[in-house]
């Protein structure tokens, strides 16, 4: 169970609600609620707001394809033992 | 990628990767490896295997782990095979394989697993752009399944991927 309380997509400001709108873009994918780290991205922009597009920069296609990207992120998250 | 077979040979790079450094981290220090000149014929047979997996643009070194492995001819023999099979080229390509070996390695914090993927990975022809991005994806991923351990977050984004129905490998058309 979480330590703090989830906010729901709707008790977030405007601007972050924008950007759960580019997050279901992002996974291509229809989220009853945005995805408990995108809530959890939100809470702080100045925090959430680098942080993201660094991630999209280092998710971006280069050298390796998007998929190849998120094989390593799977692997990286399962060697440091993240459920999530 | 879709399918589970590309997810059970990552599986298999990420825990031959880690069994490999184990041995390299911990027992490199403290027990000499089995040496090419001195091995017995059939652990030299394995060792020219191995050098040959690793051959092209290589060192033409035994790699630590499996020289330490040397002491046991039998379970070298079936290490580097386990390890043969991983690294291959199969459904997932070996320059991929060698870039999760990589992100494993850095975030376990492996001296050994780290350096020598790094060199794979340069010897398979990735760039130094291409090793800036596993590095950038596994810094910003060892940043998000920390902060979501801290906040332990119940997982949510499982049913984004279809289920895979196929059967296991030979029971039936894959």
């Amino acid at each position: 169970m979480p330590t703090v309380r989830l906010r729901d997509a709707g008790e977030y400001p405007e601007p972050a609600r924008r950007a759960f709108e580019l997050s279901k873009q992002w996974f291509n994918y229809e989220f009853a609620e945005p995805p408990a780290m995108s809530r959890v991205m939100a809470w702080d922009p100045e925090f959430g707001g680098p942080h993201g597009r660094a991630m999209k920069r280092a998710m971006g296609p280069g050298e390796f394809t998007r998929g190849e990207k998120e094989m390593v992120a799977a692997v990286v998250s399962g060697v440091n033992a993240c459920a999530y | 990628m879709a399918g589970d077979a590309l997810w059970y040979e990552a599986a298999h790079v990420v825990g031959i990767t880690n069994a490999l450094n184990v041995a390299a981290d911990g027992l490199g220090p403290l027990m000499a490896p089995v040496k090419a000149e001195s091995a017995p014929a059939e652990v030299a047979a394995v060792f020219a295997d191995i050098r040959a997996f690793y051959a092209e643009g290589g060192t033409g070194e035994v790699p630590l782990p499996f020289g330490l492995a040397a002491h046991d001819p039998g379970y070298l023999a079936d290490l580097w095979a386990a390890c043969k099979r991983a690294f291959a080229d199969n459904r997932l390509g070996r320059r991929l394989k060698t870039a999760l070996a990589f992100a494993v390695s850095l975030t376990t914090r492996s001296g050994f697993g780290t350096a020598f993927h790094l060199a794979e990975m340069r010897r398979l022809g990735v760039g130094e752009g291409g090793v800036r991005e596993v590095v950038g994806v596994t810094q910003m991923f060892s940043s998000y399944t920390k902060i979501a351990d801290t906040l332990q977050l119940d997982p949510d984004m499982g049913d984004i991927a279809p289920v895979d129905r196929t059967p296991a490998p030979g029971t039936g058309p894959r």
